[in-house]
């Protein structure tokens, strides 16, 4: 988090289609932290105002999905022009965020082995990477799943070079300078390193999820 | 308008649609809803408009009306239709009494068919829908897909009859009409060039996620692993996975990819393309995005 900083320049987005019935503004090719503000702080903004046609607003890592229905009559250029102008003005000094502390129980099964790979003992490497909060980057990857990060540099690890087939829901995994939570079973090419009773996703809710992109994480030791 | 029906017969991807449920890509859940929109559509009008019905593929399925009456509309592909072992014309529509048996097998095109009634599926709908998720585990029956004992209620009226063509996308021929892909700028031209003149087959590993095509020209196979973000995806989608197989992507696609993606399939031919058997060529044609809607809005004339 930037404290009373001036409203920086975004990197210079591409519209670009998806299909014909979706456009994708997209910050950036590859995972930055700049890139992934853009992407919220745009999303944010459709939020706030919105593109008349557009049905659905979607944030991912470092591009927003606007999903549109042709057979309604919109048209490409039209929301593309809307999305110039919104563009030409937005900043991402003022994000509406939500901070949540986050429980976490370090008992993976790859917490000795990641904590060996950044050449720490595991008590530092939990101290470390709970040393202070991560951002939700994106959300959406699965019902519930959460990227957060990014962690500092001494704390970037690649993935495993194999997939465990199903880890369960509230398993915190770590890889590529990010913390995620999962909400369902699913494979994982990612180091398990601890577990949360955090639960992200209640499809009986009127919303099915609590976490939204941009939100701050301060994780912890759970008790 | 009530009546139970009773599950006697019922393959692995058989599942209660209805269109799908927008607006939670966010959530991490894709919208699903019928593989062939217009089939689906088609056997609502048939049927009298009552909201979801079953999808069932060439497995067949079949059931048994335990109690009340009915109104049934039937479409999709192209199947057989038996009541009480009379065959009834496909696509159509009849009436069923207690008792009656509707037993549906396999006709000669098509890999998905849907029978819908003029009163509504009575399941509860989850997050606005009761389309049934294979991936998130949602909608439906318990998020799966129907089996044998299953039952299901059938309550309130349906939106009436009004006329619709009866279409037959066998007889469309062609390629299957794409718009270029989120990444294609990441292919060579020459690679772009030889996707649209190579002929690729229909695997037989496809379900409600995605259809893997087989490359016997090898198109795809020098293609490098791409590290890139993960972006939103959309039914259509075609993407290159790391061995260099082309997957197109649908209804219960994931919501996002890091894998490249080359073309995304235009909404006007993804029903088409969904009917497609394994062993079946397919070739692919871009055309711009304006030229996918011109296509939709000719759809709804």
């Amino acid at each position: 988090m930037v404290a009373l900083s001036a409203p920086q320049a975004l990197p210079t987005p591409t519209i670009v289609p998806l299909g014909d019935s979706a456009l994708l503004v997209r910050f950036g090719s590859t995972l930055t932290d700049q890139a992934n503000r853009a992407a919220i702080a745009l999303a944010l903004a459709l939020d706030r105002s919105p593109i008349a046609g557009v049905v659905e607003v979607v944030p991912s890592l470092v591009s927003v999905l606007l999903r549109y229905e042709p057979a309604a009559g919109t048209s490409l250029g039209t929301i593309a022009g809307e999305l110039r102008l919104l563009l030409s003005v937005l900043d991402d000094s003022a994000p509406v965020t939500t901070s949540w502390v986050i429980p976490i129980r370090f008992d993976g099964p790859d917490l000795e082995a990641v904590s060996a790979a950044l050449g720490m003992a595991s008590s530092q490497f939990v101290a470390a990477h709970n040393a202070r909060p991560l951002r939700v980057l994106a959300t959406g990857f699965a019902p519930g799943f959460v990227y957060c990060g990014l962690h500092a540099d001494e704390l970037v690890l690649p993935r495993r070079t194999e997939v465990r087939p199903a880890v369960p829901p509230g398993s915190v995994l770590f890889a590529a300078g990010q913390t995620a939570i999962t909400a369902t079973a699913m494979p994982t090419g990612w180091h398990v390193i601890g577990s949360t009773d955090f639960a992200n996703f209640d499809p009986s809710g009127e919303l099915p999820t609590r976490l939204n992109a941009g939100d701050v994480l301060t994780f912890e030791v759970a008790p | 308008m009530s009546a139970v029906l009773a599950i006697l017969r019922a393959a692995p991807l058989t599942s209660i649609q209805d269109r799908g449920r927008f607006g939670m890509l966010q959530h991490g859940i894709s919208a699903s809803g019928p593989m062939d929109k217009a089939g689906y559509d088609l056997a609502g009008v048939l049927g009298g408009g009552g909201h979801g019905g079953i999808e069932f593929t060439t497995a067949g399925l079949e059931f048994k009306l335990s109690s009340g009456q009915c109104r049934v509309g039937f479409a999709g592909g192209d199947f057989q239709i038996r009541r009480n072992g009379t065959l009834l014309d496909w696509p159509g529509s009849g009436q069923l009494g207690e008792g009656d048996v509707l037993s549906i097998t396999p006709g000669r095109w098509g890999n998905y068919g849907y029978v819908r009634f003029d009163a509504g599926i009575d399941i509860a709908p989850v997050l606005g829908s009761v389309a049934t998720s294979s991936r998130a585990r949602l909608g439906g029956i318990e998020g799966r897909s129907l089996r044998v004992g299953d039952v299901i209620a059938l309550s309130g009226g349906g939106d009436g009859i009004t006329a619709i063509s009866q279409r037959r996308p066998e007889l469309e021929a062609g390629p299957i009409r794409v718009t270029w892909g989120l990444h294609a700028d990441l292919f060579s031209p020459s690679l772009r060039q030889r996707f649209t003149e190579a002929g690729f087959v229909v695997s037989a590993s496809l379900d409600r996620m995605g259809v893997r095509l087989t490359d016997s020209e090898r198109v795809f196979a020098d293609a490098t692993i791409l590290s890139l973000a993960s972006d939103a995806i959309v039914p259509g989608d075609i993407q290159i996975l790391g061995d260099g197989t082309p997957i197109v992507l649908m209804r219960d696609h994931q919501p996002t990819g890091g894998y490249p993606r080359i073309a995304t399939v235009v909404s006007a031919d993804l029903d088409r393309f969904a009917q497609l058997r394994p062993g079946t060529a397919v070739a692919f044609a871009p055309v711009t995005v304006e030229h996918a809607h011109a296509l939709l809005r000719s759809r709804q004339t």
